[in-house]
């Protein structure tokens, strides 16, 4: 590697340049920031126009990137406030749970019309509103696996250190920053790699994003793509792909690739053989003064917010003898009590909405929604069964090869992060070329938003195969056939379930932006559950819209528990090996 | 050495018991009365299961008992104890600071100086000067428990709680650092001087202890007070020592295997009145056929000494007297006092082929009460087939007292080991068992009726919530142990049921080479 190629921290050789470049580079952030708060205060207009010109681009592509980090820091504001209430609040753990499942099943463009009716009345003078829309949708597809990983992370903490905090009289904000997040960054920082590309998914959908006669466009690369596509310009349609592709490839290399060799330190088992490795890019930071000052600032920021807890006093827990234990406070619990009850008044207008809404859903257009909701279900099993039948012998091959494995990574890494939408007027020329129809060829875009999920997890569970097992394998002469069914399979089976569930459930939101698509002045639909609800939310029929998402989250859950589940209880007891 | 001030620690009345998850309540200890002086080393000893460390932890403040009160120094906790620092059984060293940056961890508000010099000081005391900016991983299991140590020490506590601190190290490390405890404690320079731990090694507890209060299980409780005036430093080969020692066997295998004239126990009969009685079975130990028939082969003819069999073995003396209990009740081996002898069946048994051994044992099980209420609960059910959920519901009425799906294990594997019961995995039931053959000739009428045909219970007696095993010879009407509700609902089934978050929450969608994934 090239760390013999790397000089020693002290020699500072190059840092000028490097402070050049950083200095620079803190100056182009603050720029680019200053053009998005003028975009924020910018007043509202009827209809945005997006300019496709390549000048544009780097602009938009800013905007795009600021709003995904925006949505991202919401996003892990809801994961740590929402997962440590579940943790923490046994009562309420049994509600939030079950309801996290099903929102993270409904289509984010359920939300979508609400969210900018209301935003955009709220803030009706400035792009506020709208911006803050096209911010949530993003973070509404963020969002929910990386609570459910830090929530795991929560419960699989090990009481030995909340002992320790306990002993040392550590705040919850202490305990916080001390205990849990440590010990659950290497899965969030995992689930937020994932998560992004989630948000990424829908950007076109969400930046361009019209109902009935109100446009909510907002400039970034999602509405750029979509106003090269609804012109039928390719160049444009290129470029926006590019910047797509440079706007992950920036945040992969710069910001998750750091992080993620940074936090192998937080890794509790000790014999993680492979030390922390730092980049040289890393190395490079490390040794600019501009970096350096920076982190003395860092420094003190750190010991003014986070002070080293007091110990135990005799003060605080030591009463005299006979008098009674002080009270704990009332006021957490008349807060809590507060909070709840405009949780659940919250809940129930909504609950009350949403029934007078579902009484106007006629006969009629339930069974429009049940006969889409058939072709719907044909499309995404047939294409978790193509997905399947593509990705598990090549996850196979390349999990069982850590060479090529290593070698293909990052590709792998940026086709999934890509959001796929982008380019489906490209596949359904294809498929038009051959004489395909939307109604065949949905099931080919849904299988390319979603094949990546089985890809990975088979990828990860061959993987994990014990060399042994191999070995024995060898020694048995399993060949052909028998080498798949009695071995291979069986094998991957933990990793190909979690990646059914994943997928099929995301194929179910695919369909949303699978059987309707635009390509130049033509918009092709095709009878479907997704794209009934992508004509109600366009149409701005709210009631058919409300039914219909909440008729797709019915059915992914119901798909859930009755065989996903059912499926993933009896690989994880059957096929796992014990280590 | 009575003290005039107050101790300081000192336990009253303390009882505690676990959030119940059925209605039995879970009573971890009762009725613990206790009081930590200064310059006592206090060692809890006592088998697994005992409530040692929930103890060590009321002490600390960390666990609020449900009854009774701790005073320090004669007022009253509240919280967190402010003067007991505590070392952990696995360490609990954060694995992403330094040894310098754990160690610091409890005395971070003092000023940097004083911090530095406590470090200096701290680190020379356990012999890890030169590990200042080690990482935890880097070290041996020797070295983090040292890093514990330091970091107990460095807030300098009025007293040390140490939660088996030895016991996740190998023999001869753990060896090293009890002697430079011992040295610290025997030190009377060192402040080091008042400690409480939890340990279940007899010679630890003698070689360190001042006093040694041994407990009991089910529910915990205090058994003696032990107090060893042997001067320090304390030599294991001193005859004193080893009377010492001795002493403290013959406790424990009193609390551990009492009654030990009788032999092998079954059932428990309480007297209800003149003419009731009621008959409960008692639970094999927690062990597996493969571990009972191991200490037989490795029994010599000489009587042998418990705790000398746990030192041969290598095992916690906890864990060598159950499997010695398990021989016990199916009558291979006798244990007067602490010495375990061969009974003729047991010279049999290590004398017979495998068949032979397995015939053996299964006539043997077969007599346990557990096993015929075992045999009974299978062949009331439809087509005699028992499902594991039901199974553990009964085991649950039964033997209140009992972890079930321990004990469900436990039957398992001795019942499917002695051929008499076979458990499918795929569809979690449990059967009588019979051979191929077996089954062919049961096809025909008039064939024996699989294993429980030895079992001189009638089935249609009894319904199977019923676990009472009514004596013959005393007339009927008998209670179990809880009431007679057919089910206690709150047995979970067996194929655990995922937690709904399970879907995203197992994140290992991803490229494989990732960390983390």
């Amino acid at each position: 590697m090239a760390f013999t190629l790397v000089k020693p921290l002290g020699e500072r050789r190059s840092a000028l340049w490097l402070d050049a470049i950083i200095v620079l580079a803190i100056g182009a952030v603050a720029l680019g920031l200053t053009q998005v708060a003028a975009q924020w205060r910018h007043p509202l207009l009827a209809n945005v126009e997006i300019d496709i010109s390549l000048k544009s681009l780097p602009r938009y592509a800013f905007f795009t990137f600021v709003r995904g980090w925006i949505a991202y820091f919401f996003s892990l504001l809801f994961t740590i406030v929402v997962a440590s209430w579940a943790y923490y609040d046994q009562r309420a753990r049994h509600y939030i749970l079950p309801a996290l499942d099903i929102l993270q099943s409904l289509p984010v463009l359920t939300f979508l019309p609400g969210l900018e009716f209301g935003l955009v009345a709220l803030f009706h003078r400035s792009n506020t509103g709208l911006e803050l829309a096209c911010i949530l949708s993003i973070f509404l597809g963020q969002v929910w696996n990386m609570t459910f990983s830090y929530y795991d992370s929560l419960r699989g903490t090990p009481p030995d250190f909340r002992m320790l905090g306990k002993l040392y009289n550590y705040s919850w904000w202490s305990r916080f920053w001390r205990i849990e997040l440590p010990f659950g960054a290497q899965a969030l920082l995992y689930n937020s790699m994932v998560s992004m590309a989630g948000g990424w998914f829908y950007l076109t959908t969400c930046e361009a994003f019209t109902s009935g006669d109100r446009s909510f466009r907002v400039p970034g690369v999602g509405s750029y793509m979509a106003e090269a596509m609804s012109r039928g310009n390719v160049r444009a349609q290129i470029a926006g792909v590019v910047a797509m592709g440079v706007i992950i490839i920036v945040i992969d290399r710069l910001i998750w690739w750091p992080l993620v060799n940074w936090s192998v330190r937080f890794k509790l088992d000790d014999f993680g053989g492979n030390r922390a490795q730092r980049s040289s890019l890393q190395l490079w930071l490390a040794r600019s003064a501009a970096v350096q000052g920076l982190s003395g600032v860092w420094q003190s920021l750190r010991n003014r917010l986070l002070p080293p807890p007091q110990p135990p006093c005799a003060a605080t827990s030591l009463v005299a003898p006979g008098t009674k234990p002080p009270a704990p406070s009332r006021v957490g619990p008349v807060i809590y009590i507060a909070v709840l009850a405009a949780l659940i008044a919250l809940l129930g207008w909504g609950a009350t909405r949403l029934a007078w809404m579902l009484g106007q859903v006629h006969v009629v257009d339930w069974l429009e929604m049940g006969r889409g909701a058939g072709y719907s279900l044909v499309r995404v099993f047939a294409s978790v069964l193509i997905g399947t039948l593509w990705a598990v012998p090549f996850g196979i091959w390349i999990g069982l090869n850590p060479k090529l494995s290593g070698r293909l990574q990052p590709l792998i890494q940026f086709v999934a992060s890509f959001p796929m939408p982008m380019i489906y007027p490209w596949l359904l020329g294809l498929i038009f070329l051959v004489h395909g129809s939307l109604g065949w060829g949905s099931i080919l875009l849904i299988l390319f938003g979603t094949q990546w999920y089985i890809l990975f997890n088979v990828a990860g569970s061959a993987a994990a195969i014990p060399n042994d097992m191999i070995s024995c394998v060898e020694i048995l002469h399993l060949r052909g056939w028998r080498r798949w069914w009695k071995f291979l399979i069986p094998a991957v089976m933990p990793g190909l379930v979690i990646g059914w569930i994943t997928a099929a459930g995301g194929a179910w939101n695919t369909t949303i932006i699978a059987e309707i698509v635009t390509v130049g002045p033509r918009t092709y639909t095709t009878t479907g559950l997704g794209s009934y609800i992508a004509r109600a939310a366009n149409d701005g029929r709210f009631a058919q819209l409300a039914a219909s998402a909440l008729l797709m989250a019915a059915i992914v859950v119901a798909i859930n528990r009755t065989v996903w589940k059912r499926l993933q209880t009896l690989a994880n007891d059957r096929c796992r090996f014990i280590t | 050495m009575e003290a005039q001030t107050n101790p300081l620690i000192e336990l009253r009345h303390i009882s505690h018991e676990y959030a119940a998850v059925s209605q039995e309540s879970d009573l971890v200890l009762s009725e613990i009365n206790l009081s930590v002086n200064e310059y006592d080393a206090v060692a809890l000893l006592g088998p697994s299961g005992c409530g040692k460390s929930t103890l060590l932890r009321i002490m600390a403040g960390l666990i609020t008992p449900t009854k009774g009160e701790v005073y320090n120094k004669g007022m009253r906790l509240c919280g967190v104890s402010p003067g007991v620092s505590m070392v952990f059984q696995n360490f609990a060293l954060f694995p992403w600071l330094t040894v310098r940056g754990n160690v610091l961890l409890p005395v971070g508000t003092l000023p940097a100086a004083e911090q530095q010099a406590r470090l200096e000081k701290v680190l020379g005391t356990v012999g890890l000067g030169a590990y200042e900016y080690a990482f935890p991983r880097e070290l041996s299991g020797g070295m983090k428990q040292r890093v514990g140590i330091a970091r107990a020490l460095i807030a300098e506590p009025e007293v040390l709680a140490m939660d088996e601190p030895f016991s996740a190290l190998d023999v001869l490390t753990a060896e090293t650092l009890r002697g430079e405890i011992g040295r610290l404690v025997a030190d009377p320079n060192h402040p080091l001087r008042t400690m409480v731990f939890v340990t279940h090694n007899i010679t630890e507890a003698v070689f360190l202890a001042t006093r040694i209060v041994v407990m009991a299980t089910q529910p915990g409780r205090v058994e003696v007070v032990v107090t060893n005036n042997l001067p320090y430093p304390r030599d294991t080969d001193a005859p004193e020592f080893k009377q010492m020692v001795e002493r403290l066997h013959s406790i424990l295998t009193h609390t551990i295997l009492p009654d030990t004239s009788h032999p092998a126990q079954d059932k428990v009969v309480t007297k209800i009145d003149d003419f009731h009685r009621r008959i409960a079975p008692v639970a094999l130990p927690y062990v597996t056929p493969a571990e009972v028939l191991g200490l037989m082969a490795l029994l010599g003819d000489e009587p042998t000494d418990v705790f000398a069999l746990a030192e041969r073995f290598g095992k916690e003396f906890g864990s060598v007297v159950n499997v010695v209990k398990a021989a016990e009740m199916l009558e291979f081996v006798r244990t007067p006092e602490h010495d375990v002898l061969f009974t003729p069946l047991g010279r049999e048994l290590v004398g017979a082929s495998t068949a032979g051994q397995k015939k053996l044992v299964r006539d043997q099980l077969l007599k346990l009460k557990i096993f015929e209420l075992l045999i009974r609960l299978i062949k009331v059910q439809e087509q005699h087939v028992l499902s594991a959920e039901e199974m553990l519901r009964e085991l649950q009425v039964a033997l209140p007292h009992e972890k079930p799906r321990p004990l469900f294990r436990t039957l398992l594997s001795w019942g499917r080991y002695a051929e008499i019961i076979s458990y499918d995995q795929r569809r979690h039931i449990v059967r009588l068992y019979e051979s191929r053959g077996a089954a062919r000739a049961r096809a025909k009428p008039g064939a024996p009726d699989g294993p429980g045909a030895h079992s001189p219970a009638d089935p249609a007696a009894h319904t199977p919530a019923e676990p009472v095993v009514q004596s013959p010879a005393e007339p009927a009407a008998n209670l179990p142990g809880g009431p007679v509700a057919p089910a206690q609902p709150a047995v979970p089934p067996v194929p655990a049921v995922p937690p709904v978050a399970a879907q995203a929450a197992q994140p290992p969608a991803g490229p494989p080479a990732q960390p983390g994934a």
